[in-house]
């Protein structure tokens, strides 16, 4: 508390930095409330409205949300869906997603950052238009060559050809941000580093993997998560290209709501997949917290 | 080992040119110091040594073989970078093992060697620690270890001692020549220390914004400087260089500040009276020139005022101004003169340098090519 | 120079495969589509029957005469201008203030800020659905109960009393809960860079809290302004997803709360499934991304983010 401004403390302090705070606070508060009440009411047997609301303690959400015993309409007779196969479903996108991202961008990234070659500095420029481009217009070009190459897949192999097809599709919309993500990395590697292990006697490719792949760890660890979260979180793309049956947590929750005739008294059920959906975003959120910040304003910055 | 030879090398960065039309020789097993100020193209120089930089015009050859189109790795070089380049991840130990293991040493003789080049740096307690809980001249040493461990054909050093205190690069100076001689590498040093490059070095190549200056022993460096950048760097204090007038009624003379005149040596004089040059930019150094009461005996003697006097213990340096001119002088520590004192400069018999004033090259360098060409 | 080229070429193929696969060839696609009468996906008979701009005349009748798509034009007109000022202006001032504060408390902030951002769209659309809850156990609703300012529970998104602002309303809050944290983070670094002395010496010169932020913070971020607006600006007249959850699940009237790229996407995949329309829909938002998108690269001082390799290997 005793710190002077000149040693890194607040540049406000005393009662107009604490009617700061408050007041960040009460523009927060929606964030707070959604948030809490949605954690809350996986645990209540209804609604939970405000976070100081009284609410009766239960785990019968989470036993039915786990059992896939979610009744589209009460009285109907239904099969239990498999959560944790729709679980399964949404690590196997984000992984893929991952996978596809880092294999694409890590090189380009490099060669982005280190080489020259024609047009190094009107591919970055594309690379940038393009993150920025109406994913919609992306979208239905993308689906026709979909539904085309589906005439070649023989019937066996069309739900891997469908989960294969929907990781690699949603995993080049990350490639841009990646790309520019990790070149910022990798120019921050002293050219020296490289060019030593060059001289001892190393290739190009030994450089890249002994002396700066190393080094931008962090980038790479920060690429990854972005493209784990991407795909963790898809909903748009899972829903066009897999088949109804192979839901993720997405699809799942977007069902239930979707249909309009889900009860009132279901809803608390699908809090409990919702917080579920929510817990790795929230634990790599924790976990990495400067490093996404970092990131995230590095990526553009001018 | 092998010779190093640059052809006609010129090395442009877009439209800086950093280096131009060099043609040098780094002759087998000599220690070269490439000496010059910041930004003059010695980093540059290096790197093209290396192949990290492909010249833009020219060649280069290490012995017979034409290494101008080869990558680094294939030229067996030790390269010091100015700015260290060790690896952050690795330890001390696998930094100078690296270039060993690259090249598939078995690991008990890249113990051996790593533990022998490390003791002769004096890091050995040093080994398991990382780049970054080392202090700059123990970089600096790691660096060296590292490139002397792979037992190069040739050496490339960016201004490896610069970060150690006095004490401790005069002594890994004289080793480092040490070990070069046993080595029989050539070494190729780039400083910007002269003292450094004077005291260790077979040949000292002064290079100015990419243009080789002069290229020779060091002390032809020092005593016969090929041109005025060359006397003016070379030295600390550096040669006091001004302009003075000529008077050829009998012999060729020299109208030095403050009225005198001094009618020059044998070996301008004919330069001279070929040249009939109106003008001429006179130089000579500190060290060679003593503050007296009296002058009579011939020596060439510039009249002015004490304007200052900085005691360094050992010696004085006095600077007196003459006309708009400021010279210096260093003096025994007993010669204070008081400041605005009238004084005699007299410089030593012979010291004096005269240099042509349009190409600013040295009278005698030019007397001797034209008695070279016949 | 031709080995160099080559060794280029390896490191970027993976990239450049994917690239041309699944933006270039499909921007093509698209564009070809918006040709055709493509329908219900039958790319085998109907991607090589031309109507030429058939499609193109349908959309100006449309805006003509169709009120549906009326609302849709105007929902996005509002959606992106209120959007984007929220997204700016929300930004800059949550940036200026968790800069001002303590570090710690700070940090919290700018991670709870973040939060919108990298929630699963599901869960997102999640909160806000159990928010505007039309029963009397929605969040809004029993709020407004309790304080005697409604007597029943109210649809908010889709009552047909309170459209459009309602809808309008609450896909611009929604949206810019999520949008503000882009500017947050990019103004916040540039306050971080500006050099500590000079605010300390601005306080010492007696400059108050107020005067620190109008006449250091602010002009320091001009810039920022400006690429932040283009870049947000692009990326609203784009974006569809958090309105998609938010129209398939009801929690705003379906017109009301669809914009032009939503639009798009229902065309094709949900609604009529008229893939041949949504691309000539499509083609129009991709002229105005690729605009802004120009714009963006030349305000973004872009050469000076990408500067020549060193050496010659
Ligand atoms: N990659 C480059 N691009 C453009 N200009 C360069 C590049 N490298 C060097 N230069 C320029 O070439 C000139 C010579 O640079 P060099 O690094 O060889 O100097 P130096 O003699 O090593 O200086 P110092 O003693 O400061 O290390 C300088 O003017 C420098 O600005
Ligand atoms: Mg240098």
């Amino acid at each position: 508390m005793g710190e002077g401004i000149g040693e890194g403390g607040p540049l406000v302090r005393g009662t107009m930095g604490i009617v700061i705070i408050l007041a960040l606070l009460l523009a927060s508060l929606p964030i707070i409330m959604t948030y809490s009440t949605l954690v809350m009411t996986s645990f209540a047997n209804t609604i939970v409205s405000s976070p100081w609301v009284k609410f009766r303690f239960t785990l019968e959400n989470w036993r039915l949300f786990l059992e896939g015993k979610l009744a589209p309409t009460a009285g109907i007779v239904y099969t239990p869906e498999d959560i944790l196969r729709f679980i399964l479903n949404t690590g196997i996108v984000a992984g893929g997603v991952t996978l596809v991202v880092l294999a694409a961008s890590v090189t380009s990234a490099y060669a982005f950052s280190r080489m020259n070659f024609f047009m190094r500095s009107g591919m970055m420029k594309l690379l940038i238009l393009l993150h920025a481009f109406p994913g919609v217009a992306l979208i239905v070009g993308v689906y026709a060559i979909y539904v085309f190459l589906n005439n070649y897949i023989p019937r066996d192999y069309s739900i891997y050809y469908s989960f294969i097809f929907v990781i690699i599709a949603r995993a080049s919309l990350e490639i841009p941000m990646a790309i520019w993500i990790l070149k910022g990395f990798f120019d921050r590697v002293p050219w020296e580093l490289e060019w030593a292990t060059i001289v001892d006697g190393g290739s190009r490719l030994t450089a890249l993997r002994t002396a700066v792949l190393p080094l931008v760890k962090p980038g790479i660890a920060a690429v990854a998560i972005f493209a784990f979260l991407a795909g963790w979180e898809d909903l748009i793309y899972v829903l066009v290209f897999l088949p109804p049956q192979e839901k993720t947590l997405a699809t799942y929750i977007e069902s239930q709501l979707g249909s309009g005739s889900l009860e009132t008294t279901y809803l608390p059920v699908v809090a409990a997949a919702g917080t579920l959906y929510l817990i790795p975003t929230i634990i790599f959120f924790v976990v990495t917290q400067r490093l996404l910040l970092e990131t995230m304003s590095g990526g553009l910055k001018g | 080992m092998v010779e190093v030879r640059l052809e006609g090398v010129t090395k442009r960065f877009g439209r800086v040119t950093a280096v131009n039309s060099v043609n040098l020789v780094f002759g087998d097993g000599e220690f070269t110091a490439l000496l010059g100020p910041s930004g003059s193209g010695k980093s540059t120089i290096l790197y093209l040594v290396a192949g990290i930089y492909k010249p833009s015009e020219g060649r280069i050859y290490f012995g017979d073989r034409d290494v101008t189109d080869l990558m680094p790795n294939e030229r067996n070089i030790g390269l010091v970078f100015q700015n260290y380049a060790l690896y952050p991840h690795m330890t001390v130990y696998d930094n100078i093992a690296f270039p060993l293991k690259l090249r598939r040493t078995p690991p008990e003789v890249i113990r051996d060697k790593v533990l022998e080049v490390a003791k002769f740096l004096h890091i050995s307690e040093l080994l398991d620690r990382y780049p970054a809980q080392l202090s700059g001249g123990q970089q600096q040493r790691v660096a060296l270890a590292r490139a002397l461990v792979k037992e190069p054909e040739v050496l490339l050093l960016d201004e490896p001692l610069s970060n150690l205190d006095a004490l401790l690069r005069i002594k890994i100076r004289s080793e480092l020549k040490r070990i070069q001689k046993e080595l029989g590498v050539t070494a190729i040093y780039v400083t910007h220390d002269q003292s450094e490059a004077l005291a260790m070095a077979d040949k000292v190549v002064v290079i100015n914004r990419g243009v080789i200056q002069q290229e020779a022993p060091p002390d032809t460096i020092y005593n016969e400087p090929r041109n005025v950048f060359v006397a003016s760097f070379i030295g600390s204090p550096p040669s006091n260089i001004f302009p003075a007038t000529m008077d050829y009624t009998e012999e060729p003379c020299i109208n030095l500040p403050g009225g005198t005149r001094h009618c020059v040596e044998e070996e301008y004089a004919g330069v001279l009276w070929r040249m009939k040059p109106s003008k001429v930019i006179v130089g000579f150094r500190p060290e060679h020139a003593e503050i007296v009461e009296n002058p009579v005996d011939g020596r060439p003697v510039i009249v002015g005022e004490v304007y200052t006097v900085e005691p360094l213990g050992r010696e004085n340096i006095v600077t007196v101004a003459s006309e708009d001119i400021h010279l210096k002088v260093i003096t025994p520590p007993e010669v204070r003169p008081e400041a605005g004192e009238l004084v005699y400069v007299a410089v030593e018999r012979g010291k004096l340098m005269l240099f042509d004033p349009q190409t600013e090259i040295n009278l005698k360098y030019i007397a001797r090519e034209w008695s070279q060409g016949g | 120079m031709a080995r160099r080229g080559r060794q280029a070429l390896f490191f970027l193929l993976p990239m450049l495969i994917l690239v041309v696969a699944f933006y270039i060839l499909p921007l093509v696609l698209t564009a070809w589509i918006s040709f055709t009468p493509l329908t219900n996906w039958r790319v085998r008979d109907q991607l090589v029957d031309f109507v030429g701009l058939e499609n193109y005349v349908n959309l100006y009748y449309l805006a003509r005469y169709d009120p549906d798509f009326h609302k849709v034009l105007q929902t996005t007109l509002v959606f992106v201008v209120l959007t984007l000022f929220i997204n700016v202006v929300g930004g800059l001032v949550l940036a200026i203030l968790t800069y001002l504060i303590d570090e710690r408390i700070s940090l919290g902030y700018r991670l709870l800020w973040l939060l919108p951002r990298m929630t699963p769209l599901a869960v997102f659309g999640l909160l806000w659905y159990y928010f505007f809850y039309g029963g009397p156990q929605g969040t809004l609703n029993s709020f407004f109960l309790k304080m005697g300012i409604i007597d029943e529970p109210m649809r908010w998104g889709t009552d047909p009393a309170m459209l459009p602002y309602s809808a309008w309303a609450i896909i611009v809050f929604v949206n810019g809960l999520v949008g503000v944290s882009y500017g947050m983070i990019i103004f916040y670094s540039a306050f971080k860079n500006i050099p500590r002395e000079l605010i300390i010496a601005a306080r010492v010169d007696g400059a108050k809290t107020w005067e620190v932020i109008r006449h250091i913070l602010v002009p320091i971020v001009r810039w920022h302004i400006v690429f932040v607006t283009v870049w947000q600006l692009l990326s609203l007249i784009t974006s569809y997803t958090h309105l998609f959850v938010l129209v398939q699940w009801s929690v705003v009237d379906k017109w009301y709360g669809t914009t032009l790229a939503l639009y798009v996407f229902n065309t094709a995949f949900f609604d009529v499934k008229n893939q041949g329309f949504a691309a000539a829909a499509a083609v129009i938002l991709v002229i105005i991304g690729s605009i802004l998108g120009l714009l963006t690269l030349r305000i973004m001082r872009f050469s000076q983010m990408i500067s020549p390799p060193r050496g010659d290997i």
